[in-house]
């Protein structure tokens, strides 16, 4: 297979990525001298590049775009949490790039088998009630984090890759029906429901409704896509009903939400710019002050504003980079999941991962920045890759080895069709 | 020359070559929009050697077998759809794997024909092996590829 | 063997066609949907941060701010250096209409537009050049109408019923920005807020509106020969005395004489006589905007300045509140701005009012003018029947009794006394609404002068005032 690809394109992209990286390191030399700090930032970035490229070389050559757009992210987003608000390397970002680099490797050969991974389903299972049990009896008191001393982990973030393995399904599975009362269903379908409700259930309990968007976009298209599989062909009116109930959901939900929610969903920032508004206003004002072109890379004071490396890291590499390059980045995380728009997935079960991939990462994003810039409710989620947290970043790697897994697949399956039959 | 005091004390500097290195990145994704482009000839052979090259032909028609997993069956969300009455709504399931193409009966009515054969569990798929499902035969063939490789 | 003949001469092998089945392609149709959504939302963003970033510049507090300038250019507020570099009192005339950075005032002209008036541009930023306010205001007229006042306290508000242009808007007292607010507590009460946009008693002026009731429900000619008795006061049925200014009475008179004498009686006894049904007033004062009976009314927007809207209590044609509201006292409250606006309507003899606008123009901060003119209009306030009507009956007021007052000038007027009692002081503001006609100065004002003595300077001076400091300049 790799004698038949073009074998110039693979080192020239990692060449342009370091290339790219070389010269946002050149622009930070240049604003903060050539100090040790720049100078080990510089090593780290620039090895990781090149080491990863020539891994990647020999040990596969399989689905390069997200390899490339993941390693030119991580770096990137490297020297914008070094940068902010004065030069000091982000040495646990970086190793939590490189770390969610190795996860999307390692998720990608566990997946790269469709048949495989979804005779795996039983551990998807396991690994989400696992995960469930964790954040309902490790984490403190109704909070959304456990903490183990020098680190903490956020088992909600990595119930997501683990709940798209889930969302995901073949038509096979589809065809497996069974009968209680005379009722035919799919268990599978039945099994994905009872997962939605305790994840909602779960968010719900834990006041962490801000990731339960990002779970009902990947439940809503597993569902949505077990509907094509074997349903009739979608029509317009039916798409209606859909879009119409979906609406019904948001507003019922609108309505029921806690009065926490309902604060939030009601504030007004400019009304109260130094209570629940603060934060969001700082941030509007930095993407203000940044322009096009930025304040340069260190010259940030939003830093100083809680959350500024997590939920309103948009509006801080603005500040010091411009609206253009924060655009641009986000522009760059969003060729992961439109990857799949090149190479079409070639079954059921890894479309049904790269669509929930896309659901996590565009529903996960638009809240952050649309929410960060006061377009909708404020919500504390994460940009993949860009946004500092370690649980966040292996999560999204995970995620990434998904796509990469739906564009080189590999269809072996020695013992599934003994086993099915009719 | 001193580049920090440059850029502090004009920040036009700086703004020129922060665009710069902005677009040095804009043409780095460019070229990963290019590159992904590649990435779609080189699945399409890939595909094209996994699933070496076979299609079903019927009547005349060709069916192409573009997924690890084809329906064949009257309802309209099957991939190869057959409109007759004889059919069923989901009849047929060809998957490929370890380069094999199989294919099984889904619970069809008429059950599935392999060369004159009903089959009872899944049959593996060779070139020129007819497939009768219902009154419809296909067989198999193996497409140029040359397009594509 | 005879199969693989056959297989020979199958006509050519078909190219094959490696395209992923539609069920695949769903995948990336789902997934093309949500890219396309989220760029979408981006691009709207990057618009929306660009267009708002001036107005959140303007809410951080680290923003400079630019110039407000009257018509002719003359400085109204300046941002960029201290208020103290010009002349003592430059400001002091407009003061509480313009305000300033400060926060002290928030219903004025600089407050509203502050994010038009920071230095500031996205491309810029905050080093851009000084972002330039221009007003309709003619600053000389402004500050000879307050020197008219002398001592007085008052508002005068005018605008051209043709264009909209607000020329003049004085309330005195009024705070000198240039002096700051070290010594706010020894400021006289009312300099920190424009009286023509807070709602008064109308006095008498309130007929105007009641007689444009009456002539849209009983028709101009029912009404204009409508006769009644004033012998210096009048007893309602419930018993309640409504008493003339005249204390001999004006006698028996029609509508004509009536409106000039500014006879309470008269206009009591048409409230009461069912000439004009109740419902008819209120459905008429309500299409005018008053706020009939604690029913709700739109503010009316000035460039972002807000006036509330006017207000009264008509439940019972029989009861002396009701009649007494309907003569501009009691519970009723207009606003000097709104009371310009009618007479705008009058003055056109269309009965829909040119919308009143302040800003002109803006110059931002990368230099682009943008205009901010409006020639927008009022919904139908009255017919323009009544409107014609009306305007005649005012004319004829202006020629017969302030031909001496108003010289030359083709105006109609109207004049009134509102008994105001604040905190249990009772006093009495002199009112006086009213157009010119005259293409040289075509205006409509509200004269507003509190706690007037008979020796006083009157409204109708301040309005020849206002007049001629107009005609010639605009």
């Amino acid at each position: 297979m790799a004698k038949s690809s073009k074998p110039l394109s693979h080192p020239f992209l990692f060449l342009l990525v370091l290339l790219a990286h070389s010269a946002m390191m050149l622009l930070v030399a240049c604003s903060f001298g050539i100090t040790p700090e720049v100078l080990k930032m510089a090593c780290a970035v620039l090895t990781a590049d090149f080491v990863g490229s020539i891994i990647l070389a020999i040990v596969n050559r399989e689905a390069c775009t997200v390899d490339t757009v993941l390693l030119l992210v991580i770096g990137m987003s490297t020297i914008y949490q070094s940068c902010f608000g004065g030069l000091s390397f982000a040495v646990k970002h970086f190793v939590f790039g490189i770390a969610a680099f190795v996860m999307c490797q390692i998720s990608y050969a566990v997946t790269r088998n469709p048949y495989r991974a979804e005779r795996l389903k039983p551990l998807w299972y396991g690994m989400f009630f696992a995960l469930v049990a964790a954040i309902f009896f490790l984490t403190g008191s109704r909070g959304i984090w456990i903490d183990l001393g020098p680190i903490t982990i956020q088992p909600s973030e990595f119930v997501k890759p683990v709940f798209v393995l889930i969302c995901a399904s073949s038509v096979r599975t589809q065809l497996h029906k069974s009968e209680i009362a005379g009722i035919h269903f799919v268990p599978d379908n039945l099994m994905l429901i009872f997962c939605t409700i305790v994840i909602a259930a779960l968010q719900w309990w834990c006041r962490d409704l801000g990731s339960l968007p990002t779970f009902v976009a990947i439940a809503g298209c597993g569902i949505l896509l077990r509907f094509c599989y074997l349903r009739e062909k979608i029509s317009v009116r039916l798409m209606v009903f859909l879009g119409a109930c979906a609406v019904m959901a948001v507003v019922f939900a609108w309505k029921l939400a806690p009065e926490y929610v309902q604060a939030r969903l009601h504030s007004d920032i400019w009304a109260d710019m130094s209570g629940s508004g603060y934060q969001q206003v700082k941030a509007l004002t930095a993407i203000a002050e940044g322009g096009w072109f930025g304040k340069g890379a260190g010259n940030g004071t939003l830093i100083h504003v809680a959350a500024s490396r997590t939920d309103i890291v948009f509006s801080t590499i603005c500040e010091e980079w411009g609206l253009f390059t924060g655009m641009m980045t986000v522009v760059l995380v969003l060729f992961l999941p439109g990857s799949i728009l090149t190479v079409p997935p070639r079954s059921y079960y890894h479309s049904g991962l790269a669509v929930g991939v896309a659901a996590a990462f565009i529903v996960q994003m638009a809240l952050n920045i649309f929410g960060s810039c006061n377009v909708i409710p404020f919500t504390g989620v994460t940009i993949p890759f860009i946004s500092q947290g370690g649980s966040s970043m292996l999560a999204s790697g995970i995620l990434a080895g998904f796509l990469k897994a739906a564009q080189a697949p590999v269809l072996t399956e020695k013992t599934a069709p003994k086993k099915e039959g009719r | 020359m001193d580049f920090t005091l440059l850029f502090e004390r004009y920040p036009f500097f700086r703004e020129a070559a922060t665009a710069f290195v902005v677009i040095f990145v804009d043409i780095c994704a460019l070229v990963i929009l290019i590159a992904a482009g590649r990435e779609r000839r080189r699945g399409d052979r890939r595909w094209a050697k996994e699933g070496r090259g076979y299609m079903l032909a019927c009547a005349g028609e060709l069916y192409p077998l573009g997924a690890a997993e084809v329906l064949i069956g009257r309802h309209p969300s099957a991939d190869i759809q057959f409109p007759d009455t004889e059919i069923s709504r989901f009849h047929a399931l060809l998957t490929l794997s370890d380069g094999k193409w199989r294919i099984e009966d889904i619970g069809a009515h008429n059950g599935v024909l392999v060369n004159g054969r009903k089959i009872t569990k899944p049959c593996t798929l060779h070139l020129n092996d007819s497939i009768t499902i219902g009154s419809r035969r296909l067989v198999v063939i193996k497409g140029d590829g040359k397009d594509v490789a | 063997m005879a199969q693989r003949q056959q297989l020979r001469q199958r006509p050519p092998i078909p190219a094959l066609d490696v395209s992923a089945p539609r069920s695949m392609r769903r995948a990336g149709k789902w997934t093309a949907l949500f890219l396309t959504a989220f760029i979408i939302g981006l691009i709207y963003l990057g618009w929306r941060l660009i267009s708002q970033s001036a107005f959140y510049m303007a809410k951080s507090g680290q923003a400079t701010y630019g110039k407000v300038t009257d018509r002719t250019g003359d400085v109204l507020f300046d941002g960029t250096q201290p208020l103290n570099n010009y002349e003592w009192g430059h400001f002091a005339d407009v003061g509480n209409l313009i305000g300033d950075t400060s926060g002290q005032m928030s219903n004025t002209v600089v407050a509203r537009n502050l994010s038009d008036l920071v230095n500031y541009s996205f491309t810029y930023g905050s080093g851009a050049d000084a972002a330039v306010l221009e007003t309709t205001l003619l600053h000389r007229a402004n500050r000879a109408v307050y020197d008219a006042y002398g001592t007085k306290n008052g508002t005068t508000i005018a605008y051209n019923w043709k264009t909209g242009e607000v020329y003049v808007c004085v309330s005195r007292p009024c705070v000198d920005i240039a002096q700051g607010y070290a010594h706010i507590a020894e400021m006289a009460e009312g300099s920190l807020l424009c009286k023509a946009f807070c709602p008064t008693v109308p006095g008498s002026t309130q007929k105007v509106s009641t007689l444009l009731a009456a002539y849209q429900s009983a028709g101009v000619d029912t009404v204009n020969g409508q006769q009644f008795t004033c012998s210096g006061s009048w007893t309602n049925p419930n018993g309640d005395v409504i008493k003339c200014h005249q204390d001999y009475g004006h006698g028996t008179q029609d509508l004509a004489a009536a409106f000039a004498n500014s006879c309470n009686p008269y206009f009591a006894q048409l409230v009461q006589s069912g000439i004009v049904p109740l419902s008819d007033i209120i459905t008429s004062y309500t299409r005018m905007g008053y706020a009939v009976n604690g029913e709700k009314a739109e503010p009316l927007n000035l460039n972002g300045i807000v006036i509330q809207p006017a207000s009264t209590t008509l439940t019972d044609k029989d009861q002396f509140e009701t009649e007494w509201g309907a003569l501009g006292q009691g519970k009723t409250l207009v606003s000097p701005f709104q009371l310009m606006l009618w007479q705008g309507a009058i003055a056109n003899g269309t009965g829909t009012a040119v919308k009143p606008y302040l800003l002109s123009s803006k110059t931002t901060a990368d230099h682009k003018q943008i205009s901010l003119a409006s020639h927008l209009h009022t919904d139908q306030l009255f017919t323009p029947a009544a409107a014609k009507a009306v305007q005649e009956v005012m004319t004829k007021n202006a020629a017969e009794h302030y031909y001496v007052s108003l010289g030359n000038y083709t105006c109609g007027v109207k004049s009134g006394t509102a008994q105001v009692s604040d905190d249990g002081r009772k006093y009495e503001n002199s009112l006086l609404v009213g157009y010119c006609l005259d293409e040289s100065c075509p205006v409509a004002f509200c004269i507003l002068i509190e706690e007037r003595e008979s020796w006083d300077i009157t409204t109708a001076q301040i309005a020849k005032v206002l007049l001629d400091s107009l005609t010639g300049s605009i």
